[in-house]
């Protein structure tokens, strides 16, 4: 890139410290803090801060990594992936092989560093381009994680003394791991902007011939920082691990996007030779307020996106814009003409976006209005407030429920919220309804302690992931929140209730019950799960595994993913039915997958051919009347939706406790308590002759 | 023949792997090389090469786009609302490519105006668009579409014909253009040296622009392609599509650091990615190392290459 050379001997102090300005970013930061700070009380506090602190660790330590292989000119879009090889890597030593952790954890510290001399040694020797590299190893390592566990097993069973690295304080409620980030960031920024192995790196990345004709020692540099970066990557595994209280193959998905997204955001060219680290921790510093800055004021997270976004052009191209003297690049220069469309475009794009986010709350205000006076607080809230300052509503008088799903966009869930909505509202109660955007297991922690924080007076969670969320509820309980589970359990110790829709017991017999009757008790069939690593559906394929034993005339050939996408379930299903062309049954187990598996039976021509599974009647109706889908599972999800937020208010109000057999929930009538369950009823069947009569 | 070889490496070392793993895999499992099948890989593989020819163009001029995927997903749910709203599936065929040219515009814009890097506003854009989606729909899919959606309204088989043969049209003239066209060249001489492009008269800001143009394009047009399969439209529909398609095309040899690719050798990194997954099922492997074996084979194509380059230097 044509960047003039900066000779960096006199340089006023600006320059010197901020030599990509980032002081923008520390403008952005400040910006973030005072709007945050405004809108929530609970924002500029310490254990605010240190909460996330404790959540931007990991991919803090990404983006330490990152920063010195992004200035070189590389980039290692592996460091996610390898997270899970090393998680799968650690929990077999630390659990299985029973290994003292430590030991475990520096086996693991050599497997990354491993990893990443191959990448390092691809790149550098074989002169082969990083992106590539890393693209293949981005598959590679996840992919070995995924074979080695058969993408299933899930290491839950650590020692208090390792879990206290994620999950404990030190004096002054400081996260225990921070003055290990801290020593490693000053570590690894001595090392690159204080070493001769540094300024290699700037000098590679700034013109890699020019480098290697000086004479530096460029494939040693260059190879030194892929594996500074895998080893950092393996270090940030076992932090995560022990945050979570879990190791499983998907750890980390989607992190290197996290730490790319920082780094750049930090000012460090993504073609080499200019950054720092400085600016890579403040890029993450800036995108971890923002998300929970949102959190916090209970704005919905996808503003976090779209401001994401608009921070990455408009932080990099601001500063641009504002030095760009005219007529030096010659036809790069923009003419002012250029600058007021391109304006006009994103303005217009704000505006359509705010217009409909207006249109959107403006119409759930509506909702709301019509019970706006709020009812007169019951007599229960005394007590809650004694128990614990944490528990003060936020709305005037008014009670708060949490309530979170596994995934936001799920149509699944977006159906559960139907209901959820119109219990609130009946009940005149302010319903907070967020979660992760995707499945993903660090997330649901999260929004809890961000949840914990603002002091919401129940929560009720659809859980990802056992292990990992039961330790954050047990903190809430600990600070007098009422907790609730629904649609999946945590473990029973951290939560009050579970409301029950189904055992993954009872899914698994009824689908392989159905699958038994449409093959007529002989027959090969095939399942198209989400992902291999989701842990629902991997419980439920235990229980059909269970099942089968049951009927000796079925088999079960293949297990194959389906992403929750329609294309991908169609080519998964392509595949199957050409493979095993004995299938006479596909029995798909996600939402999506079932109108993708249909349409593909119904592309083949086959007629001969089924498919079954877990779904949505609304998704499926044209498969199921047009006789490719026989029947779906499911039960009635405005319902549970409906109920959870029942039982949330009665457990509130101490009407549900210990020992209750029966819930009343509003126009749904009366639903039985057993031990500290509630239960919805039976998984429903719905076929050809029922379907019609649903909507949802 | 051999002067062919020697001056595409990577696309014959593509090719090469592509052809011993037809060979092998038809030989163990003879369903593979059967009509049906082929189909069906021709189908799906042409909704990776619409992207994947404009993405060429746009390594060529050393940039890169990871926004396709939200991109993919924004025209799909436009093509869906605009059908529910009455318009006439013929007219999407124009206004998809439209609307994913819009989009691509933006970037271009952003990229060549303003000189931010490509990857940090298409980060940007990505994110954006794919959060905007979540936040309109909540994840909401677009059912109910008119009968006329469903394959243009014309039944499967000619619309998968139309599908494949429209990919092959957009292929060819892209060849043709990529070799012949003064626009085509622009573009290997902007990626190669931007400096030099500028004196002798190009307009390196107009062509990069133009490259971000037809990537959209091509992507909305995939993206309305990919909707007319199925009976609704799926907001998180692209998810990962910007991965999958650089893999291919970076496999096919192009270089990310432009000036250096041609568009065979897309076609080939398309076909290769494309049908490993489905030979992995014909030869019955466990799922769970499916990825892993997809990573050893994008490594293996480029080491391949690489082994030879090394060998022919010394």
């Amino acid at each position: 890139m044509s960047e003039p050379t900066r000779i960096a001997t006199f340089q006023p102090w600006p320059q010197r410290w901020f030599p990509n300005r980032e002081w923008l970013l520390l403008v952005v930061l400040a910006a973030e803090c005072a709007v945050f700070g405004l809108l929530s009380d609970r924002f500029l506090t310490a254990t605010n801060a240190f909460q996330m602190a404790r959540q931007a660790v990991e991919v803090g330590l990404l983006a330490t990594a990152l920063t010195p292989v992004i200035i070189s000119g590389g980039i290692d879009l592996a460091v996610g992936s390898l997270m899970g090889l090393a998680a799968v890597c650690f929990g077999w030593l630390a659990t299985v092989v029973g290994l003292p952790w430590p030991l475990a954890a520096l086996l693991t510290l050599l497997l990354g560093a491993a990893c990443g001399a191959v990448n390092g040694l691809l790149i550098a020797r074989l002169r082969l381009p990083a992106l590539i590299v890393t693209l293949a190893t981005w598959s590679l390592w996840r992919g070995l994680a995924e074979g080695l566990t058969g993408a299933i097993a899930n290491y839950s069973d650590f020692g208090p003394g390792f879990l206290a690295w994620g999950q404990g304080d030190l004096p002054g409620g400081l996260p225990q791991q921070l003055p290990l980030f801290a020593v490693v960031v000053l570590a690894c920024g001595v090392l690159l902007h204080r070493t001769a192995w540094g300024r290699t790196l700037y000098a590679v990345g700034h013109s890699p011939a020019a480098a290697l004709h000086a004479g530096l020692p460029v494939r040693r540099a260059v190879t030194a920082a892929y594996v500074l970066s895998g080893a950092l990557a393996a270090l940030a595994t076992v932090i995560y691990v022990a945050r979570l209280g879990q190791a499983k193959a998907d750890a980390g998905t989607d992190y290197e996007l996290l730490a790319i997204t920082a780094v750049v955001l930090g000012g460090t060219s993504i073609f080499g030779g200019r950054g720092t680290l400085g600016g890579s921790l403040l890029g993450l510093a800036c995108l971890t307020c923002l998300e929970t800055g949102l959190r916090l004021a209970a704005l919905p997270a996808e503003l976090a996106g779209i401001l994401v976004g608009l921070l990455l052009i408009g932080a990099i191209g601001l500063p641009r814009l504002l030095a760009a003297p005219a007529g030096e690049t010659g036809d790069f220069t923009v003419k002012n003409s250029q600058v007021a469309v391109l304006c006009a475009a994103v303005l217009a794009a704000g505006a359509l976006v705010a217009g409909s986010n207006w249109m959107l709350v403006s119409s759930l205000a509506e909702q709301t209005a019509q019970v706006a006076p709020a009812p007169p607080a019951p007599a229960a809230p005394a007590a809650a407030a004694a128990s614990s300052p944490a528990s003060t509503p936020v709305a005037a008088g008014g009670l708060t429920v949490a309530m979170m799903p596994k995934s936001k966009g799920d149509p699944y869930f977006v159906s559960c919220r139907a209901g959820a909505a119109k219990a609130a509202k009946e009940l005149g109660i302010e319903l907070l309804w967020d979660g992760p955007t995707e499945t993903d297991a660090a997330k649901q922690n999260e929004v809890v302690e961000a949840w914990i924080t603002k002091g919401v007076d129940v929560i009720a969670v659809s859980v990802q992931n056992q292990e990992a969320i039961s330790t954050v509820l047990r903190k809430a309980r600990a600070k007098g929140i009422k907790v609730l589970t629904w649609d999946a359990d945590a473990l029973p110790d951290a939560r009050d209730f579970l409301i029950n829709q189904a055992t993954p017991e009872g899914i698994g017999c009824t689908l392989v019950d159905e699958a038994n009757r449409v093959l007529g008790g002989q027959g090969d069939f095939a399942i198209i799960t989400s992902t291999l690593t989701a842990a629902n559906q991997n419980d439920w394929i235990k229980h059909i595994k269970r099942r089968l034993e049951k009927y000796p005339g079925l088999k079960l050939v293949t297990i194959k993913p389906g992403e929750d996408l329609l294309d991908r379930a169609l080519t998964s299903t392509q595949n199957v039915l050409k493979g095993y062309p004995q299938v006479k049954l596909v029995m798909a187990i996600s939402a999506p997958a079932v109108p993708g598996a249909a349409e593909a039976v119904k592309q083949s021509g086959r007629t001969d051919v089924k498919v079954i599974g877990l779904s949505l009647p609304n998704m499926c109706k044209p498969y199921i009347h047009q006789g490719i889908v026989d029947c779906i599972v499911l039960w009635n999800t405005g319902d549970l939706g409906y109920l959870t937020v029942y039982a949330a208010k009665a457990l509130h109000d101490g009407t549900l406790q210990p020992g209750s057999t029966t819930l009343t929930a509003g126009s749904r009538g009366e639903y039985a308590v057993q031990g500290s369950e509630v239960l919805l009823g039976k998984p429903f069947v719905f076929n050809k002759a029922n379907v019609d009569r649903f909507d949802f | 023949m051999r002067q062919l070889l020697a001056r595409h490496p990577r696309e014959s070392a593509v090719a090469a792997a592509w052809l011993a793993l037809l060979l092998l895999v038809g030989a163990l499992a003879p369903g593979f090389l059967a009509w049906d099948n082929a189909r069906d890989l021709l189908v799906a593989n042409s909704l990776y090469l619409l992207p994947a020819i404009g993405m060429t163009a746009v390594l060529l001029a050393r940039q890169i786009d990871i926004s396709i995927g939200s991109q993919f997903a924004v025209v799909g749910l436009a093509c869906g609302l605009l059908s529910k709203a009455g318009a006439p599936s013929w007219t999407l065929l124009l206004l998809a490519p439209l609307l994913g040219g819009l989009l691509g515009w933006l970037n271009g814009a952003l990229v060549a105006g303003l000189q931010i890097p490509s990857i940090i506003v298409t980060l940007g854009t990505m994110v954006a668009w794919r959060a905007a989606i979540k936040w309109v729909t909540q994840g909401a899919w677009v059912r109910d579409l008119p009968p006329d959606f469903l394959w243009f309204g014309m039944g499967q088989a000619a619309g998968q014909a139309l599908l494949v043969g429209l990919t092959a049209v957009v292929f060819g003239v892209a060849v043709w253009a990529a070799a012949r066209l003064a626009a085509g060249r622009a573009v290997y001489a902007v990626g190669c040296d931007a400096e030099a492009a500028r004196l002798v008269g190009l307009s390196p800001s107009r062509v990069t622009a133009g490259t971000f143009v037809l990537l959209g394009a091509l992507t909305g047009l995939a993206a309305l392609l990919h909707s007319v399969r199925f009976e609704a439209v799926q907001p998180t529909a692209g998810l990962g599509l910007e991965l999958r398609v650089v893999a291919a095309v970076v496999v096919g040899g192009t270089a990310v650091m432009g000036g250096r690719g041609t568009l065979v050798g897309t076609l080939l990194g398309v076909l290769l990615l494309g049908t490993i997954g489905t030979q992995l099922t014909f030869l019955h492997v466990n799922p769970a190392w499916e990825r892993a074996l997809q990573g050893l084979v994008i490594l293996g194509a480029v080491a391949l290459e690489a082994a030879r380059r090394e060998g022919g230097d010394e």
